[in-house]
């Protein structure tokens, strides 16, 4: 059973503790709906996190086959010279969005997928299958991308849930019945101080009359 | 007590556009971004941009106020949010394949999660109280 607050039993701190009451409610109520935004915000960001996944995984299981066969083809030595040669740099803009007052990252990217005059090794000494390697990978490294930012989304999105929950336990199993319990008293104080006065003068008419 | 819900409601809506663009405005944008009442940054996505622009007839580009407004006011119930203005519920109604009422919208949770997922950064939660 919660604790009642230590107040006056008086009729103005009853007016104040039901204006309290109302405004935690009025809090209680709002911060809930963005608790249950953000639960779907998460199971949302969950869900495409696990297909995101999936889908780089299949691509890299890809990209990993098709770097083999290139190497089985054109040779160890010539397909690493050929990865040094490589341009390694990716144009990422990288800005913030915000859900609910979170900033999360967002990643949008062009031309990760380049054609091969693009990539910077000699097209003279390598094969197609370089080519169609380094497009898988170019592929791999789109997704990767994009479930980087996911998760990033999950894990600022889980520690925000967890902070409102905190305050919607706080408001919905503390604050809020111990206003209430407070209100109670208070309610039940001024009954019985009002049936005293009844009683009070019912006597105090009693024993004039027995004087008169 | 008392203070921290209060500034707990105050912080509720800070993440809202100091103020709101058109979609034609953020179009011809090279990066089109918000900027938000707490002082950060929301960037809007081209792509989504773009399907906006497909479904909306271009008379209607300056009239769409992005981020669109999902507001969740507890009057109206568990899970129920509302979708304000002309445009904005035309471009709801459009993707939920709902028909509008007037100027106002009213979806429901699982509405909201289809919405969110098209349109993550064109539209905004905002809390009435």
């Amino acid at each position: 059973m919660a604790m009642a607050l230590t107040v006056a039993p008086t009729r103005m701190e009853l007016i104040k503790l039901r204006q309290r009451i109302a405004l935690a409610q009025k809090g209680h109520d709002l911060l809930k709906d963005k608790m249950d935004a953000l639960i779907m915000e998460l199971f949302d960001a969950l869900r495409r996190i696990q297909d995101s996944r999936a889908k780089a995984l299949e691509q890299l299981s890809k990209a990993y086959s098709a770097l083999s066969e290139c190497m089985a083809v054109l040779g160890t030595l010539e397909t690493m010279q050929a990865a040094r040669e490589a341009k390694k740099d990716v144009q990422l803009n990288i800005s913030t969005r915000n859900i609910m007052g979170i900033q999360v990252p967002l990643v949008e990217f062009r031309d990760i997928e380049r054609n091969a005059l693009a990539r910077g090794y000699s097209l003279h000494t390598t094969s197609s299958l370089l080519d169609n390697a380094a497009r898988e990978f170019e592929r791999a490294l789109k997704l990767l991308v994009g479930l980087a930012e996911l998760e990033a989304v999950a894990f600022a999105l889980a520690r925000e849930l967890e902070k409102t929950k905190r305050r919607v336990n706080a408001l919905e199993y503390i604050l809020i019945p111990r206003l209430k319990e407070t209100l109670k008293f208070i309610m039940m104080r001024l009954d019985e101080i009002e049936r005293e006065n009844f009683t009070r003068l019912k006597r105090i008419k009693a024993i004039i009359e027995e004087r008169r | 007590m008392d203070r921290l819900i209060k500034f707990e409601l105050g912080r509720l809506n800070i993440h809202l556009p100091k103020r709101r663009i058109s979609l034609r405005a953020a179009l011809s944008s090279p990066q089109p971004q918000i900027l938000t009442k707490d002082g950060g940054v929301h960037a809007l996505k081209r792509e989504e941009l773009e399907f906006l622009s497909k479904i909306l007839s271009e008379s209607d580009w300056d009239k769409l106020q992005l981020p669109i407004f999902i507001s969740l006011e507890p009057k109206l119930g568990k899970g129920a949010a509302r979708i304000m203005g002309d445009v904005e519920t035309k471009v709801v109604g459009q993707i939920l394949k709902k028909e509008k009422i007037g100027s106002e919208l009213i979806i429901y949770r699982p509405e909201v999660a289809v919405l969110r997922r098209k349109l993550p950064t064109t539209t905004q939660y905002f809390f009435v109280w």
